[in-house]
């Protein structure tokens, strides 16, 4: 019955047709294009004034070291950071996006955002997207209630916890906080402590890499170490590898005379008529 | 009420100057208009009584009811324009069903009243609509516990002990105050209900009418429904016996 | 970048045993405490037991995600209806709500709840809501892949009307069996009691677990 004066009205809801397709050519040896996923590191605990965040620095492309100091703690608001771990384009504009959010409420109801609120928005918007956002966070900050610390993960979940890791190197890092966080650390315990745990990340795991970068939340004021450490520094050389002059030995010497000609090229006026 | 509209009158969508709208008065009148309804709460149920206004000796008995069942746990007596009526006990059956589909358990009546005013208070907004025209009283019977309230064409809802509303509210009110409400059990009441409909009808204006009872109770089993036949012809007797009693004091007295 | 990392890109679920028993003035919930993304224990303080409104409370097993975003979402309606009524809505209504979710998403959704609580109609009541939306009430409901393990001894052991400090047992024993036989169970148990007053919880530790023949 379909004709131009009654098109056919396509099929409601998301479209699978190319599902097959794709599955055939991927087992034909097309290689399918994968989005940038940061091989990471990323932590966050409670000590006793307030909420320390930390992640490494690397960005990866498959094997490939893309960025070597790039950004993994955003900000969503004055009181409250966020690190990202999985498809960096996704960790990043989603934290913008809830960035803004959280900035429109807080002039709608002009008190200090909760952290509640922000995890409970992140965790809906990606629930939203059935885990197709590959953003796996760690929400830190303080508010009128506290100190909070969340993970949130790409599907939508979230975990309310003192002390957690996210990312391929998170089994490294959550060593050593198993091993060594309790409740009421001092601020200078609880960097050490991240700092440690970042490093155990880009030591053990080929995904982290680079710096430390640190973010201490306080009531009332935050102090974001943007590479706090370099964990594994390049070493110094200790001597010169350069051949000095005259290593090698000359042998013989032969002088060739070479012709050259010049031809003068006449310079011809533009027409400007 | 008897102020003309001057001009303030032709729409529900606005105010007269003393800050009345007459659209909605004039709503009320016409349920005045009306056979009276009245509901009763007893110890153990809710009885609903309605005065049925017979305009032609061709209408066939028991037609053109003027108590509904709204879901299986609640009534509904109707005053005023039918056809209004019947639009509202529509909502009301949708909106208890609804309730079911949803949270999977008998509407509360107390939800159900609100739900139903706020349906019919959004009829007296607007101007290019106007309000209902009839009062209803809801009853129901759930966990143990009677429940009335009624609803007027303005939005306005209250629950009773004991209520009357159409054309002899005033007398059946009256009536009903006489009358030790929390003291009766249902069966006890609906002759009372049967008395008060034969009582307060006009026979000088109004020659036929029909009489209509309902319960919902304990004897019931929470179930609304007209009342048995038995209970029904009892109470009717009962009826025309007090108002023959009544007769023949009056005679006395001259 | 994938390293063949299964717990990177594995749904976060609640591999779970979680149980709820009526007892003598209400019910007993009570759950084990570990979520697992592939063979990696993501958190294993999880709470299972989650507050719909102060009467009704519900355990989740299945996708962490489906089954919070479903908590999250009844909760609104209820506390809304609650509002809107005037009183607590019933543990009846809560399940059927939860029930309506689970339902019409059955194909998008992996959630197995039990729905608990108290309400002064019915006393202490469960519903278990297994995947695919059924909704269905009793006495005693266990749910999670660790309660394959324990039917046996819930159906030998639960009995109707026990004394509270009977059904804490009850429940205790039920989920340290289920916990030591189910790879993806374990923890520390957590344990709501559900009564007229609102919600008593317990927390038992992983070295106060009943033992059994074992040791």
């Amino acid at each position: 019955m379909t004709s131009i004066l009654c098109p056919e009205i396509p099929k409601p809801g998301f479209s699978f047709d190319n599902c097959q397709r794709n599955a055939t050519l991927e087992s034909k040896g097309f290689a399918v294009p994968k989005a940038t996923k940061t091989g990471t590191t990323i932590v966050g605990i409670i000590y006793k004034d307030g909420v320390i965040l930390g992640a490494d620095t690397r960005a990866t492309e498959d094997t490939t070291v893309a960025d070597k100091n790039c950004e993994k703690i955003h900000f969503l608001a004055p009181n409250m950071y966020c690190c990202g771990a999985g498809t960096a384009a996704d960790t990043e504009m989603t934290t913008q996006m809830i960035s803004s959010k959280l900035e429109l409420h807080r002039l709608f109801t002009n008190r200090v955002v909760r952290v509640c609120t922000a995890n409970q928005m992140l965790k809906q918007y990606l629930f939203g997207y059935q885990g197709y956002i590959g953003a796996a966070l760690i929400l830190g900050g303080v508010d009128s209630t506290g100190p909070h610390l969340y993970s949130i993960y790409p599907h939508g979940s979230t975990d309310k916890l003192p002390y957690t890791t996210m990312g391929s190197g998170s089994l490294a890092a959550m060593a050593i906080f198993e091993s060594r966080w309790k409740p009421d650390l001092t601020e200078e315990e609880g960097i050490q402590l991240i700092r440690d745990a970042i490093a155990a990340g880009i030591f053990n795991d080929l995904g982290s890499g680079s710096n430390v970068d640190v973010c201490v939340i306080r009531k009332g004021s935050v102090d974001y170490k943007r590479t706090y450490d370099e964990a594994n520094k390049k070493g110094v050389r200790q001597a010169s590898y350069r051949y000095p002059r005259g290593t090698t030995k000359v042998l013989d010497t032969k002088v060739f005379t070479v012709e050259e000609t010049v031809h003068q090229l006449e310079t011809e006026s533009m027409d400007t008529a | 009420m008897s102020s003309i509209g001057t001009g303030y009158d032709l729409s529900a969508s606005q105010f007269s100057p003393d800050g009345r709208v007459f659209q909605v008065e004039y709503a009320m009148k016409a349920v005045e208009n009306s056979g009276t309804i009245i509901g009763l709460k007893a110890k153990d149920g809710v009885i609903l009584a309605a005065e049925k206004l017979i305009l032609s000796k061709l209408h066939e008995t028991g037609t053109n009811r003027r108590i509904f069942n709204i879901d299986t746990h609640i009534g509904m007596a109707v005053s005023g324009l039918i056809a209004d009526a019947r639009q509202i006990v529509e909502i009301a059956r949708k909106e208890a069903a609804a309730y079911r589909t949803k949270y999977g358990t008998k509407i509360p009546v107390k939800f159900l009243n609100d739900r139903v005013s706020m349906y019919i208070h959004a009829y007296t907004l607007y101007s290019a609509i106007r309000p209902y025209g009839c009062s209803v009283i809801l009853s129901s019977f759930d966990n143990d516990e009677p429940e009335m309230y009624t609803i007027d064409p303005s939005g306005v809802s209250f629950g009773f002990h004991g209520c009357a509303t159409g054309k002899a509210k005033q007398s059946a009110k009256t009536e009903i105050e006489k009358l030790k409400l929390g003291n009766y059990t249902c069966k006890e009441l609906v002759k009372e209900a049967a008395k008060i409909i034969y009582t307060v009808h006009d026979e000088l204006k109004d020659k036929n009418f029909e009489l209509e009872l309902s319960w919902v109770c304990k004897d019931s089993k929470g179930v609304h429904e007209k009342v048995p036949d038995s209970v029904y012809s009892d109470a009717e007797k009962a009826a025309k016996q007090a108002m023959e009693a009544d007769s023949e004091s009056d005679t006395e007295d001259m | 970048m994938n390293m063949g990392n299964d717990w990177m890109d594995a749904a976060h679920s609640t591999g779970t045993s979680i149980m709820a028993a009526e007892f003598d003035g209400g019910v007993v919930i009570g759950a084990d405490s570990r979520t697992t993304t592939g063979a990696y224990i993501a958190n294993r303080v999880t709470d299972k037991l989650t507050k719909v409104t102060d009467h009704i409370y519900c355990c989740r097993s299945g996708s962490a995600a489906d089954t919070q975003a479903i908590a999250d979402i009844v909760s609104y309606h209820l506390n809304f209806h609650g509002m809107e009524l005037g009183e607590e809505p019933p543990v009846e209504v809560g399940a059927a709500v939860f029930k309506e979710l689970c339902y019409n998403y059955r194909d998008s959704l992996m959630a197995g709840i039990l729905v608990a609580g108290w309400d002064k109609l019915k006393g202490g009541q469960i519903y278990s809501i297994p995947i695919g939306g059924m909704c269905v009430r009793q006495n005693v409901s266990i749910g999670g892949s660790g309660s394959s393990y324990v039917y046996g001894y819930v159906d030998a052991n639960f009995k109707p009307k026990m004394s509270k400090e009977d059904c804490v047992k009850f429940v205790t024993n039920t989920l340290a069996l289920a916990m030591s036989r189910d790879g993806s169970s374990g923890g520390v148990v957590r344990l709501g009691i559900i009564t007229e007053k609102g919600i008593e919880r317990r927390v038992i530790l992983g070295t106060d677990l009943p033992k059994f023949y074992e040791d």
